[in-house]
């Protein structure tokens, strides 16, 4: 499921290439509109539309509950499309909503399937004037900048991510001692994004070895076998277990109960799901990085009903592609992640960029 | 026991059955003869509810009857022995006879593999076959099959509790002689418990074991023919409906071969099934390779049309070597090759008649010219091919060859089998022509008769060998029992 | 005969050599506990191949174990005392879960043989079918499973082998002599060696295929609930991926895509092959970014080393 995260690589040479140009990009963002800006429509006039792979995995099911409840805070109801992580399927959904009804009016808050799929979605959004906003996948040389109906495109830090939780795993092994890695896909840029942060992580600490890492493709059954077999190779010199998600995460709990080694072994991994933040509460699990899926779901959302309704002016933003926060999830405070719920506040209008973390191109 | 009468079907084109009346008794082997296109097997189908007659009436035992399908024919007692063979390969002999009736041998579906075994064996001895039940269907030899085949047809006999009829359709077409005889022994132990249909293209064979035999000709039974006083030419014209005429093996177009110039030169080759063979072939030259089963001489074919390995030696064609690495290189040094197998390597039965013509090369403009001068009998061009008869089939497999021009050796893989005496003779002339034209032939012949008949030379291989070279040109052609000497 | 020889024992002889290879590389590959582990890890993959194996003797093709596993999984989870419903069914929701994989399996060999279609196309329509019920039963929250019966069998462990593995040898059995001695395995021998024949000899060939598909279908949603119980909830993607392992692990030992050759035992050894490879190359400590590739070599390697002798140069190949 977190294939999709496969850019942030491309994003991170963005971040570096900005921070070069020292943010000039905030003054370009006043592109002249040909067309009257927006904020024609009435409240009661917008369509919001939410559009994900599929809803039978918990971050993007709670993706469109976020959208849900911002649907509800605005007295609106969010249009839920999903498309089974086709790329043709997805591109003929947005062709279908950009073709019916008052578009102008009209707000996509899209996950897109890969990185060339952002591109004919922002451009026919902007060619039928609907508002847009973008996660996780773009081109790096696609730029919200360059358009005035894509409102903005959000995405997180997968280096940081992975050096949280190894510094959370570190910590909670007692900072020596040696850990195994169960990455994800190998050839994706989420996997070597997060999988850079560990080895970020471990330079700082030379006295934690890296017994072992192995590629469990994200899958939680896959993590299991191989997690055995890791524990059949290595035995009691594992101390701690850094998987690039949660459902490997998971995955390797199974396998260290089975072992009885359940509780002895700190586990770590990315994406908060609700199983994680369970275990994490529960004690079995160190840590998890919260990719916040409510919020995503909700913000895009809210962004672009406020554009809409001319309450922002798209181009006063001076970040429109960014990187958005991200929260350690530990014992101590995963009681408040334990159900996915959003704050209403982060929706007003006025605080639509408070998570924003830097941009990234 | 089966009385027929009127029976009519059409097919788009062409009517397969036109008015046939015809009865078979208790006791009795009764012949089939006609030529290819005659109706003999859609009689026979139509007797096993394959087909269903368009109208006429099949009465068994005195009772019309609308057969649906083989199933119900079983329950009425009359079982097929089909031309190509219809066991699975890969269950045991005992389950392929009782396939479908397995009796007590299945309760509550698990197998009981000892009562399978004593009632397949049951099925064996009533024709003395020694075949172990237990066998896979695929170990045994082709003969033996046949046998595990029979016994499958009698089977019905316990359904039924009356009298089978056994439907034999060209039961003797890939035999060895000595299995020919066999065969037609337990034809004569099968009188004893059924009536016998028995249809063949050899009419020395119907009229052998026959006690009656109805002649088909356009689907029409053109008479009925008592074999102790009709030969077999009278059986031949009665079945082409005119005095057959000029030479069966067309001696006329015989030219004799240009002694000088060699087509094809084989040196020392061996392989497996084959030692260290030599020969050379003339232009013009028809070669029959004669001997037994296990002989070698089909491995030694399909070797030098590069579709078997070979360990050692070379094969020349006018002085030029020749790689024998897979069959595109064979083609393309003008060696032609008609397998026997014809319906798994000769034609592909889905494509349309001017398609498989041309499958080696695509030079579509000669197939109507050829399909005229074959007198290939075919509604057009564009049909598939697997509606057409046997010989028809193996018409255009020649035309194949004919059409790429450039041929130069031709191996012939047993190009009669199952063909009749009609077509028989066609290809003999299409062969005499080749030859005449100057391509070298090489024969695996399906009859001694016919190896003599069409040969210049035979070399007879025994072991894997080439034992003895004999000439046999026309008008001075050895006795066959001196070649059956050499052979064994 | 040699040939035909080799074709049996060739892809035991190819375990034991890779057995043997690995043995000598990792002392831990010797161990008594990695074989407890390799069963173990093994397992969910032998009861899937066994369902497909059953298919591949038809000459057909299933690839419907993703959807219907998805759908299974979900179902065991939410039948037996779990997270999110008041059920407790214990065993009888795994029983009902086997059943609803034989019904996904019956659906899959119905559309196949009612209409016609080839049963690669059927198979993966069951699948989206599959997929598509195991997304409304997961309606956004992942059902976790609290049953200590179900959870047993992925940790208890019996001489130090888990209920799993127990469970999967007592399937490979029954499969087994299913296929040897009862008419249902017969029959669907034969239809892979000669379907025209069977229907000439009156068999109604059509029940014996969706029996056959049913049969596969029960082996899915047992192996969804071993999955279930091995990672303590039911998920959507519990068979991502096994329809293919597990026709590559047939195919690896010997069962033919044609139909009619080989069997459960062949395939039995096609999962170790596969099994031990995945264990071996972690255990020796090959890159993981090579171990894919490793992998294939040896599978294409051993399935070319076995087959070569039977080749035949005219044989088509689809």
């Amino acid at each position: 499921m977190t294939t999709f995260r496969a850019t942030l690589a491309l994003l991170t040479t963005g971040t570096l290439l900005l921070t070069a140009c020292g943010g000039t990009g905030s003054g370009s963002g006043a592109t002249t509109a040909a067309q009257a800006p927006g904020g024609a429509c009435k409240p009661e006039e917008v369509k919001l539309i939410g559009q994900v792979r599929n809803q039978t995995n918990p971050y993007e099911a709670a993706w469109l509950q976020g959208g849900d409840e911002f649907a509800k805070k605005v007295s609106l109801t969010q249009q839920r499309l999903t498309y089974d992580g086709e790329s043709a399927k997805q591109q003929e959904q947005i062709r279908q909503v950009l073709a019916t009804g008052n578009v102008r009016c009209s707000v996509l808050n899209v996950l897109p399937n890969g990185d060339s799929d952002t591109t004919p979605i922002v451009k026919q959004a902007q060619a039928a004037g609907a508002y847009v906003v973008t996660q996780w996948n773009k081109p790096a040389d696609l730029k919200p900048a360059d358009y005035d109906k894509w409102i903005a495109h959000i995405t997180y830090d997968g280096k940081e991510s992975g050096k949280q939780i190894a510094h959370a795993l570190i910590t909670a092994i007692g900072g020596n001692g040696g850990i195994v890695a169960l990455q994800g896909i190998l050839d994706t840029a989420a996997a070597k994004d997060r999988f850079a942060g560990l080895q970020a992580a471990l330079a700082e600490h030379p006295e934690v070895t890296l017994l072992d890492q192995q590629t469990a493709d994200f899958d939680r059954a896959k993590a299991l076998t191989l997690t055995k077999t890791l524990l059949t190779k290595h035995g009691d010199a594992i101390k701690g277990i850094w998987a690039a998600n949660d459902d490997m995460a998971l995955g390797a709990l199974q396998a260290l109960e089975a072992a009885g080694k359940s509780g002895k072994v700190a586990v770590v991994g990315i994406d908060a799901v609700p199983d994680a933040i369970k275990a994490v509460s529960g004690g079995t699990m160190t840590a998890t990085v919260s990719s916040d899926g409510p919020w995503q779901g909700g913000i895009g959302l809210a962004m672009g009903y406020c554009a809409a309704t001319g309450q922002l002016d798209v181009s006063t933003i001076p970040t429109r592609a960014f990187f958005a926060k991200q929260f350690l999830i530990t014992k101590d405070n995963a009681a408040q992640f334990a159900t996915p719920k959003v704050d209403p506040a982060e929706f007003e209008c006025a605080n639509l960029f408070k998570r924003a973390t830097g941009p990234i191109s | 026991m089966i009385e027929v009468s009127g029976l009519r079907k059409a097919y788009p084109g062409v009517v397969a059955l036109d008015g046939v009346s015809l009865q078979i008794r208790p006791h009795e082997v009764v012949g089939l003869a006609g030529e290819n296109g005659a109706g003999k097997s859609t009689l026979l189908k139509a007797l096993v509810g394959l087909v269903r007659p368009d109208s006429g009436t099949i009465r068994i035992r005195g009772r019309e009857v609308r057969l649906r399908g083989v199933a119900q024919a079983a329950t009425e007692g009359i079982g097929m022995v089909f031309q190509e063979q219809s066991l699975v390969p890969n269950l045991t002999a005992a389950e392929n006879i009782l396939l479908g009736c397995e009796g007590s041998a299945v309760r509550l579906g698990l197998y009981r593999w000892r009562r399978l075994r004593e009632l397949a064996q049951a099925q064996l001895d009533k024709i003395g076959s020694r075949v172990d039940p237990m066998a896979r269907t695929e170990t045994l030899s082709f003969a033996e099959r046949q046998m595990v085949e029979i016994a499958k047809v009698l089977a019905i006999e316990e359904r039924t509790r009356a009298q089978p009829v056994v439907l034999l359709d060209e039961p003797t077409s890939v035999l060895e002689a000595e299995e020919i005889e066999t065969l037609f022994g337990q034809i004569e132990r099968l009188r004893k418990h059924a009536s016998v249909v028995f249809v063949s293209h050899r009419l020395d064979e119907v009229l052998q074991v026959s006690d009656r035999v109805y002649v088909l000709r356009g689907g029409q039974v053109a008479g009925e023919v008592d074999p102790a006083t009709a030969g077999a030419a009278g059986l031949h014209r009665m079945m082409i409906g005119a005095e057959a005429t000029g030479s069966h093996y067309h001696d006329d177009l015989h030219r004799p071969p240009e002694r000088s110039s060699v087509r094809l030169s084989v040196r020392g080759l061996c392989g497996e099934g084959f030692t260290d063979i030599s020969f050379d072939l003339i232009r013009g030259e028809v070669v029959a390779v004669a001997g037994v089963h296990g002989s070698g001489r089909e491995e030694l074919c399909r070797a030098l049309f590069g579709a078997r390995a070979v360990t050692a030696g070379q094969v020349l064609i006018d002085g030029e070597a020749v790689s024998l690495t897979g069959p595109r290189r064979a083609v393309r040094a003008g060696l032609g090759y008609v397998p026997s197998e014809r319906k798994v390597e000769g034609v592909v039965s889905a494509m349309s008649v001017a398609d498989n013509m041309t499958l080696p090369y695509t030079r579509p403009q000669d197939v109507e010219e050829w399909i005229g001068r074959l007198r290939i009998k075919t509604p057009d061009r564009r049909t598939p091919i697997g509606s057409l008869s046997g010989g028809n089939q193996q018409k255009v497999v020649l035309a194949r060859w004919l059409l790429t021009g450039s041929l130069r050796v031709l191996l012939l893989d047993h190009p009669t089998r199952g063909l009749d005496v009609g077509a028989k003779s066609e290809v003999y002339r299409l062969i005499r022509e080749l030859a005449a034209a100057g391509v070298a032939v090489l024969l695996l012949a399906d009859s001694l008769e016919e190896c003599i008949a069409l040969s210049d030379r035979v070399l007879v291989m025994k072991e894997g060998r080439v034992t003895v070279t004999l000439d046999t040109p026309p008008g001075a052609k050895p006795d066959p029992v001196d070649v059956v000497k050499e052979m064994v | 005969m040699t040939a035909d020889r080799l074709q049996t024992y060739g892809p035991t002889a190819a375990l034991l050599a890779l057995a043997a290879v690995f043995a000598v590389l990792s002392p831990q590959f010797r161990t008594l506990g990695n074989l407890q582990n390799l069963l173990d890890a093994g397992a969910v993959l032998a009861v899937v191949t066994i369902g497909a194996t059953y298919v591949l003797l038809l000459g057909c093709i299933d690839l419907s174990a993703a959807g219907v596993m998805g759908a299974c999984a979900l179902a065991v989870s939410l039948l037996v005392a779990n997270s999110r419903t008041a059920l407790d069914l214990g065993p009888l929701g795994v029983l009902l879960v086997v059943a609803l994989g034989a019904a996904f399996g019956c659906l899959s060999g119905a559309l196949s043989v009612g209409l016609k279609v080839p049963s690669f196309m059927t198979t993966l329509g069951v699948s989206a079918i599959g997929l598509g019920v195991a997304t409304v039963l997961f309606a956004g929250v992942q059902p976790a499973v609290s049953d200590p019966w179900l959870l047993q069998w992925a940790s208890g462990r019996w001489l130090g082998f888990t209920r799993v593995t127990y469970l999967a040898a007592a399937v490979v059995v029954l499969a087994w002599l299913v296929q040897r001695h009862t008419r249902l395995g017969r029959y669907a021998t034969a239809i892979g060696g000669g379907e025209d024949i069977l229907r000439l000899s009156g068999i109604q060939v059509g029940r014996y295929k969706v029996g056959a598909f049913t049969v596969a279908g029960a082996c899915y949603g047992l192996a969804a609930a071993m999955v279930t119980a091995q990672l303590g909830s039911g998920i959507v993607q519990a068979g991502a991926g096994l329809s293919f392992a597990a026709i590559t692990a047939a195919v690896v030992g010997g069962t033919q895509l044609a139909g009619g050759r080989g069997g459960i035992a062949h395939s039995m050894v096609g999962v170790l092959i596969l099994t031990v490879l995945a264990n071996g190359l972690v255990l020796i400590g090959v890159s993981p970014y090579v171990q894919r590739a490793v992998q294939g070599v040896i599978v294409v390697v051993a399935v070319g080393a076995t087959l070569w002798p039977l080749r035949h140069r005219l044989e088509v190949v689809k």
